[in-house]
């Protein structure tokens, strides 16, 4: 059938460009420079780079007839999987930016401004 | 017809760049300098496993490899909110 | 020739050498929260390298021991008593 074959072949492509962003926001988390900008490079990695390979799997399982009867298994699977994420990654994400920022313990270091807490904001180079 | 060999190629083919990618993660959890940085570095590697997991388990033609994502992708959620509870010094359970 | 087979033998290998440098770190830090959570990568990639050696049982048991229920109780441990370590 032609449609399976579509679907394989959107499925493989979904996984490709979910590869290519994990490699950009692992590769986001060494050159960053502060915490709060590292953040950017965790929504790359969560939605791009895990979501979307996720559906794409969920498609790919659809569409093999190669993987047998489970296939359809595999597909719901992944993407009660994927759904999980687009949920709770961003959830995550904002707990332990808030928690951070209320505790104090990352200065804000190439910084312009900070209208939440003017004490930590530290003109300079930044660290890591 | 495209068929499981061509799927299995195409996995072996995107493998070095999610090893890499995990490496670089990986580097970053050990050597960040705040709580926060390793905890953020812990949680996006988590994510990406998951979806890694089920590359795998299509990779192998292993329906019961599956149900691990699942499981990594929430209790990773958990150790993001227990470490959020401790910096903001509330006790466990509020 | 080096077949599918070494490949997944080569990533395991490579886990087992990051898992070794996060011990190592979780042994030596001085604040244990940090060391809570070095611990919780060293959990993350043995999870990962139980599943390359098919065994998919232990990951749904060990995933919520060592990730989720050890880093609390040792949280709210460390929440009762002191952060850092005396020498």
């Amino acid at each position: 059938m032609i449609i399976e074959e579509v679907l394989v072949w959107i499925g493989m492509i979904m996984v490709g460009v979910g590869a290519f962003a994990d490699l950009v926001a692992a590769i986001g988390f060494n050159r960053f420079r502060n915490f709060y900008l590292r953040l950017h490079a965790a929504t790359i990695g969560a939605i791009w780079g895990a979501f979307l390979p996720l559906i794409g799997a969920s498609l790919l399982a659809t569409g093999c007839y190669c993987l047998g009867e489970y296939r359809w298994f595999m597909a719901g699977g992944s993407l009660v999987t994927a759904i999980l994420i687009l949920i709770l990654a961003p959830a995550g994400s904002h707990a332990l930016a808030r928690a951070t920022h209320r505790a104090g313990i990352v200065p804000v270091e190439p910084c312009i401004v900070d209208h939440l807490d003017e004490k930590q904001c530290v003109s300079g180079g930044g660290s890591g | 017809m495209i068929g499981l060999g061509e799927v299995q190629l195409f996995i072996l083919y995107i493998l070095p760049v999610f090893i890499t990618a995990f490496i670089l993660y990986t580097i970053r959890a050990l050597r960040g300098p705040s709580i926060s940085d390793i905890v953020l570095a812990v949680d996006s590697m988590s994510y990406d496993l998951a979806a890694f997991l089920v590359i795998l388990a299509i990779f192998f033609r292993e329906p019961i490899l599956i149900g691990t994502a699942i499981v990594l992708a929430l209790w990773a959620y958990s150790l993001d909110i227990y470490v959020s509870k401790y910096l903001e010094k509330k006790e466990m359970g509020e | 020739m080096i077949g599918p087979m070494e490949i997944m033998i080569g990533i395991t290998a490579l886990a087992a050498l990051f898992s070794t440098a996060a011990t190592y770190l979780a042994i030596t830090e001085k604040d244990l929260v940090k060391a809570v959570i070095y611990s919780a990568i060293q959990s993350t990639i043995y999870a990962f390298i139980y599943y390359m050696l098919m065994a998919p049982d232990i990951v749904l048991v060990y995933i919520p021991v060592a990730v989720g229920l050890y880093p609390a109780v040792i949280l709210v441990l460390i929440r009762k008593t002191e952060r850092w370590e005396k020498d």
